[in-house]
């Protein structure tokens, strides 16, 4: 089948259910449907094509078709190609998370956030709201005033219960003992041995995207690039690209190069940061310190190219703000040496500890179809055996004409997801050279003066946590009326319960290290 | 009586140390310069000039339990002699035997235990049951352990094995002193909360034990746990060095001797420190059900050591 016979496919199998389709760019096939037939063509693309959901976003558009939108992402990630579909709801929708469980949790963010009830949705509870939310505030509606403040209520929290002669429940945080972000526990256990586990998060929801209604472009990206501190070039990235493909601007070679290196600057960053953390969980003390001296390094390059150890403001919509790699070619190659040289070593000797080996093998092990039902990204998938990496699927950037291998393991333990972030790691120090090589002089960035009224975009990228996708709307006057993100996190934490269940309490600092999620992404 | 006064000071006032240079062994492995080998007594006294923070819910066992487990550390303390001089070894207080030193110590721990119940916090209650665990596998194995060295001197009393080891001259050439030694490594590691039975210097409050039981406990009341802790750690490495790397040659007699003795003491105890800090380095922390198979090696060999003691003889 070719990418362009979706439409053909989905008009032909469903020729009631759809108002109109189109192709908005070669690879994003937009269809607008019916919303009783969002069921049907979900579970058609889902289970017989093998598409995941990996996105879902509501629009209050009430002021103008006096209905909200809902939009469902499909990924065909074999043909490279997005399906969109688009439905209307006015207080109801279907809910499809019975058969496509990656669907639950966006159905429970928009019942919250909008006030929209799925019918036929297993788990009513909220999600994104606690206990002290009063009922009928819904932020994302348009008449919500952005600095209203609802009373305090006191409701208690519900998790699933576990009954049982010798099972009782564990609750930890939303304060840690280490200085981390704040997320709730309940652990189910029997004994050492954890049966369920339930993550209460959104403790540190900010209202990003309300912040962001009504605001130019220039200044969301700001936003965007604040929304998790060690993915701050990741989100830009993908917040530009949605900026760009709506402004349909393509950014200079230059530019585009310039971009890969510092993306990848930052996912080297953060593998050595989750690998270091790994090995302090089980109290590996020299690998611990020898990875994070790596992380150091790679800090210390970001400062030789930019000046900016978080690669904050080296994104603007359109490129990048100068030509960071003018002249700096022979200073990064020496820092990509000296990083791989040490990275070698140090994999080679924590490879020989037997005993560090007995800790991470058959940890936390997260089963292939998990991982497919979930739609679990990042290094956390490609351990299970998913072939999920944006930048193989979706190329963006420059990506697709460089030469490097998606890593992709399939025991999906936490010896599993080492490997993985550890290859990924080497390919990273590849791209980076590659790219310097490839580049030719010339412009980095070009101008962006406005957004077309009444549109949309999606951008993606694959952040050092997997797959980051930014969805930009604007309203009639081209500014920002949507601003949806979804950080990889979001689709990991349930993936995470599910590893975690069968350990032991003490493994599940060990295996949430091994994914490493961020909750700031998350809560947003 | 002036015995009783050196032990003391010697073994309260060096256990810190210990501590201080098994951390800075750690952070030259991961080149960093580290704290101060001090710190820990920085630390303590600290502590000691500190508010406390007590749990509304919690009951006099949780004051109380301090005291217990520093008391009766200090006590287990007085059983093993620092010195196994003469005068040392034949001064009146040293005749406990080890089933005495043994449930001394056990009485701290099981106060320290109802501790980490007793405030009703979620890791306290955790941190008291792997305890449980992870001591109930070993005292088996430590037991016989002494048994066997009690076997090899022909008493039970500590300061009895001791002479005899001294008189041994080279005990670790004796392969049931071998197999002893192994085990008293391992206890000493699982004994006082080492990698690779826990980590110390954890910040996971799910992986911790011993810290987990003590994470209620502020200000002085901390400062105590903390220092009998150490205290603890000194008393099974002043039994290491003393049974299996005694003094063997003639000391001077008087005061001379006496200071001579308790140098050579601190020398082998820092070094036996140096090793524990190798062996946290080149070691992980075991999986917390992988416990038992260690407290089962140590349990295989005291076993090998007692058995050995009929086969070969003293």
């Amino acid at each position: 089948m070719k990418k362009t016979d979706y439409d053909k496919l989905i008009q032909e199998t469903f020729p009631e259910a759809v108002i109109k389709t189109e192709y908005k760019h070669e690879n994003m096939l937009y269809a607008e449907i019916y919303s009783r037939s969002i069921r049907d063509l979900a579970l058609f693309l889902n289970k017989e094509k093998g598409c995941p959901l990996i996105f879902m976003a509501a629009c209050d558009k009430r002021k103008e078709t006096g209905k909200f939108s809902v939009f469902y992402v499909f990924a065909d990630r074999l043909r490279h190609i997005l399906i969109v579909l688009k439905i209307h709801a006015e207080t109801e929708y279907l809910s499809v998370s019975k058969d496509i469980p990656a669907a639950s949790l966006y159905e429970r963010e928009i019942k919250d956030m909008f006030g929209l009830v799925p019918t036929g949705h297993p788990d009513g509870r909220r999600f994104v709201f606690h206990g002290n939310w009063p009922g009928g505030n819904f932020p994302l509606r348009k008449d919500f005033d952005r600095k209203h403040k609802p009373e305090f209520m006191k409701r208690p929290l519900y998790f699933q219960k576990v009954i049982g002669g010798g099972t009782y429940e564990i609750p930890v945080g939303p304060v840690h003992a280490g200085i981390i972000e704040p997320g709730h526990f309940r652990f189910s256990v029997a004994g050492e041995p954890i049966i369920n586990l339930e993550a209460q998060l959104y403790f540190v929801h900010k209202g990003i995207e309300k912040l962001c209604e009504g605001m130019d472009f220039e200044r969301a990206f700001y936003v965007s690039e604040r929304i998790s501190g060690d993915e701050t070039f990741s989100n830009s990235l993908a917040y530009c690209q949605a900026i760009e493909k709506l402004a349909s601007v393509t950014v200079p070679e230059r530019g585009s190069y310039t971009r890969v290196i510092f993306a990848e600057l930052e996912r080297l960053i953060c593998h050595f940061g989750d690998l270091s953390g790994i090995c302090t969980d089980v109290a590996y003390g020299f690998a611990w310190s020898h990875f994070n001296l790596l992380r150091i390094w790679s800090y210390q390059l970001a400062d030789a190219l930019c000046g900016v150890r978080f690669l904050r403001s080296v994104n603007v919509p359109g490129g990048v703000r100068k030509d960071y790699m003018a002249g700096k070619k022979e200073i990064m190659n020496e820092f990509l040496d000296k990083i791989q040289k040490e990275l070698e070593d140090i994999m080679k000797i924590v490879g020989r500890n037997n005993q560090f080996n007995d800790r991470i093998e058959h940890t936390g092990i997260l089963k292939h179809h998990t991982a497919e039902d979930l739609n679990a990204v990042g290094p956390g998938g490609r351990a299970s055996g998913v072939a999920c990496d944006v930048r193989k699927a979706f190329p963006y950037e420059k990506y697709s004409g460089l030469n490097w291998n998606e890593i992709v393991k399939s025991d999906g333990d936490v010896a599993a997801r080492m490997e993985v972030k550890a290859g990924e790691c080497f390919e990273s120090i590849s791209i980076m050279r590659q790219a310097a090589d490839a580049m030719s002089e010339g412009d980095v960035r070009v101008d962006i003066d406005s957004l077309p009224p009444d549109s949309w975009e999606i951008g993606m990228t694959e952040s050092s946590r997997g797959e980051n996708i930014h969805f930009v709307m604007t309203d009639s006057e081209g500014k920002i009326d949507r601003y949806k993100v979804r950080t990889p996190s979001f689709c990991n934490w349930p993936a995470l319960c599910q590893a975690v269940n069968g350990n032991i309490v003490p493994d599940f600092p060990l295996i949430n290290k091994s994914f490493n999620l961020s909750y700031a992404g998350n809560d947003l | 009586m002036i015995y009783i006064i050196l032990q003391l000071i010697i073994i309260i006032g060096l256990a810190p140390l210990m501590n201080g240079i098994i951390r800075k062994i750690k952070a030259i492995s991961q080149k960093r310069k580290g704290a101060s080998v001090f710190q820990m007594y920085y630390d303590i006294s600290k502590l000691m000039r500190k508010d406390m923070v007590v749990s509304d819910t919690a009951s006099w066992i949780y004051t109380a339990a301090p005291y217990v487990v520093f008391g009766s550390t200090v006590a287990a303390a007085l059983l093993v002699p620092v010195c196994a001089t003469e005068g040392w070894l034949n001064s009146a207080f040293m005749g406990g035997d080890a089933l005495v030193f043994l449930y001394t110590l056990a009485l701290g721990r099981f106060f320290l235990m109802l501790a980490g119940l007793d405030t009703g916090s979620t890791f306290g209650g955790m941190g008291s049951s792997r305890e449980g665990l992870i001591s109930s596998l070993l005292e088996p194995s430590m037991l016989i352990g002494l048994f066997t060295l009690g076997l090899a001197s022909g008493s039970l009393s500590i300061s009895r094995m001791m002479a005899e080891s001294t008189a041994k001259a080279v005990p670790v050439l004796n392969p049931a002193y071998i197999v002893i030694f192994i085990v008293m490594i391992i206890v000493l590691l699982a004994e006082t909360c080492r990698i690779p039975v826990d980590d110390p210097a954890t910040h996971l409050e799910l992986t911790m034990v011993h810290e987990a039981m003590i994470l209620e406990y502020s200000g002085r009341q901390l400062a105590l746990m903390e220092l009998a802790a150490s205290v603890k750690q000194l008393i099974i490495m002043t039994l290491i060095v003393n049974m299996f790397f005694p003094i063997t040659f003639a000391l001077p007699a008087g005061a001379a001797g006496v200071a001579l003795a308790i140098l050579l003491y601190a020398a082998r105890v820092m070094l036996l420190s140096v090793l524990i800090g190798i062996v946290e380095v080149c070691t992980v922390k075991l999986r917390f059900f992988s416990v038992p198979n260690l407290a089962a090696i140590a349990f295989i060999l005291a076993l090998f050591g007692f058995v050995n003691y009929f086969v070969l003889g003293r």
